[in-house]
């Protein structure tokens, strides 16, 4: 695996680090271009109170309300933007780096109930768009870390379930198959 | 082939035959402005009956319904005067002597056709003369009902009803139900959630369990079709939640840790599926089952229309300052005394310069910070499914994103005006709540006629 991808990962894996420790999912990102980050970011769903602030569309907002890095009007921001994040993303992640243009994507662990690059639907090529260009996503990077941070969130309380629940003879599982 | 139209008798009146609009009334002499031409006896026919027969054939053009809720047929010329817009032709439903009378609006000229309005805005609202929203039929003269290009706008009858909960038949109704994806009848399009359950050896646990289940509110209603209990293999497992996270079992009843598996998301409806479904887990047979599609009430589908006038006056408004013509809006919902939140949103990717500023994100960012200001706001509890319980109005079909995030956010039911068969995520590009594997399904209803002032580029995502 390339080393390049894998430190890019590595700083995706920080802000998922960080988005555990603010007890939200923890799903991190980073977006690349020319050899430096541009922009990362996590996922706010519980602070923000609203099931779409993933860490992407987070990111995004960011790149495009910033004049250096989005200086002009282009029908494809991302075209030369790479995206790092700790999880497949989902539908609605996919289908917006679609119409943003995004050059490519690398991601961890697969999203069995979400996923937009081909766990669910291939909203990034698979699913055809009269006009937006189809892009690669790959997955499988620090896949392991990716899964057992997600196990470490829910193993924790997760107040923002729709009904609390105590865990506290819940056991860490470790083995990933 | 040659076709002769009957004669009639009233002096003022002819049935003329052409080729490309079918049977049509037409004057034969000059006639004056509020002139009864017609007196047209009716025929009744049952709603039982009108569904085996009338709803299927010809006669489905022909029928008016009546004030009582019965649908009619007019005998005589009445079943021949032609919808336009702009008619010429009023008339009045009469039920002291089961008749529809037929009057000039205007001074009519010899051979001109005579023609009604099927009054759908009158249905609605039946006192003033706003004009339609929805677009008038392409204006080529008076069409044929037979010639109406589309089949599904032509059933609007005037109804006179003071009774907000009269249900309205389906075919009255001003949207189209998106049917639900069919039945999962083979082993690869089985809608499955991830449940947790446990393993209970000792079958005297069992009833201690279902009491403990009731007591902590785990007597889900999503899982009302799945059987709590699976005997297999001299395994007996105990249903227990949905959710990421596992309940906590009672500790003295010294269980082993509950574990995930697939079930069905929803009860059978055949027999195959039946036994697809209960592979996967004991699963409730219910074919048929009512209530999947609910009754809509006169007030209810007023409520709709009313709604749908916000989207479409929002999404003019987004036009008029530059903005594509777009527009989302969450009603209060209908009936509901508490939940009178609501809120509306436009399109403005231009004027952001950013091409995720899309009427749903708009709006669903709005509802979050409605949330978010409120003084009793909590974030716990799953209260960031913001639209669950609510019903959104949109003016186009949704992109794949906006889909996404309509789902993400939990929403009951969606209604569109115009179809977006290229990019779109409910019915168009894709169906995203019958995506297999998502968790969470909402319902889609398209208005039946689209609004051709709305009309955007087909490649865009709304």
């Amino acid at each position: 695996m390339d080393s390049t991808h894998l430190h890019w990962m590595r700083e995706a894996m920080a802000m998922a680090k960080e988005a555990l420790a603010a007890g939200e999912v923890p799903v991190g990102c980073v977006f690349v271009r020319d050899e430096k980050v541009i922009a990362k970011a996590r996922n706010r769903t519980n602070q923000l109170r609203n099931a779409t602030r993933h860490a992407e569309l987070e990111a995004i907002d960011e790149i495009l309300s910033d004049k250096t890095l989005t200086p002009q009007v282009t029908k494809y921001p991302l075209s030369s933007t790479t995206l790092y994040v700790t999880v497949e993303p989902c539908i609605m992640c996919a289908s917006a780096l679609r119409q943003l243009g995004i050059r490519e994507v690398f991601y961890g662990c697969g999203n069995e109930r979400f996923g937009g690059c081909g766990s669910v639907l291939g909203v990034n090529n698979n699913l055809n768009h009269p006009t937006h260009p189809a892009y690669k996503a790959t997955g499988g990077y620090f896949r392991e870390d990716a899964i057992m941070i997600l196990r470490r969130f829910y193993i924790t309380e997760n107040t923002n379930a729709p009904i609390p629940k105590l865990k506290a003879n819940r056991i860490l599982k470790t083995e990933i198959h | 082939m040659s076709f002769t139209a009957p004669e009639h008798l009233n002096s003022d009146c002819r049935i003329r035959y052409s080729e490309d609009k079918g049977k049509g009334v037409y004057a034969s002499q000059k006639i004056q402005r509020n002139t009864v031409i017609e007196i047209s006896p009716v025929l009744f026919v049952g709603i039982p009956e009108y569904e085996q027969h009338g709803s299927f054939d010809a006669l489905d053009h022909h029928t008016y319904k009546w004030k009582d809720g019965r649908t009619a047929v007019a005998l005589g010329l009445g079943s021949l005067f032609k919808h336009s817009n702009t008619p010429n032709v009023s008339y009045t439903l009469d039920p002291q002597t089961d008749s529809i009378r037929y009057e000039t609006a205007r001074d009519i000229c010899p051979d001109e056709e005579l023609c009604i309005f099927y009054d759908h805005k009158v249905w609605f609202d039946p006192v003033g003369e706003a004009i339609p929203a929805i677009d008038p039929e392409p204006q080529a003269g008076c069409e044929g009902l037979s010639t109406i290009g589309n089949d599904d706008i032509d059933e609007e009858m005037p109804l006179n009803t003071d009774n907000p909960d009269e249900i309205v038949h389906e075919l009255y109704l001003p949207f189209k139900i998106l049917k639900p994806s069919p039945e999962e009848e083979d082993q690869n399009s089985i809608r499955t959630v991830l449940a947790w359950v446990v393993d209970v050896p000792e079958p005297r646990h069992l009833a201690t369990l279902l009491k403990w289940l009731k007591s902590y509110g785990l007597d889900d209603p999503n899982l009302g079709h799945l059987k709590r209990i699976r005997k297999q293999d001299d395994t007996t497992t105990l249903l227990l939640s949905i959710g990421p996270t596992p309940p906590q079992l009672p500790v003295e009843l010294e269980l082993a840790s509950p574990f995930q598996i697939p079930v069905p998301s929803s009860p059978a409806l055949t027999l195959t599926s039946l036994s697809l479904k209960s592979a996967f887990w004991p699963t409730f047979y219910a074919p048929k089952r009512k209530g999947e599609i609910e009754t809509w009430s006169c007030g209810r589908v007023a409520w709709a229309r009313e709604a749908m006038e916000v989207v479409i006056t929002e999404a003019l408004r987004s036009q008029s300052e530059g903005e594509l013509p777009i527009s989302a809006f969450m009603p209060a919902s209908y009936g509901d005394g508490d939940d009178k939140k609501s809120a509306v949103s436009h399109d403005t990717r231009t004027s952001t310069s950013h091409p995720l500023r899309h009427a749903v994100l708009n709006l669903i960012r709005q509802v979050a910070n409605l949330d978010l200001g409120h003084p009793n706001s909590s974030s716990e509890n799953g209260s960031h499914y913001l639209l669950t319980g609510k019903t959104v109005f949109l003016s186009h079909e949704p992109c794949v994103m906006c889909s996404m995030a309509l789902l993400h956010s939990r929403v009951k039911q969606i209604f569109y005006l115009n179809p977006m068969s290229r990019t779109g995520g409910c019915g168009g590009a894709t169906c995203l709540p019958i995506v297999h594997g998502v968790n969470h399904r909402f319902e889609i209803f398209v208005w039946k006629q689209t609004l051709s002032k709305l009309a955007i580029n087909e490649v865009l995502d709304a």
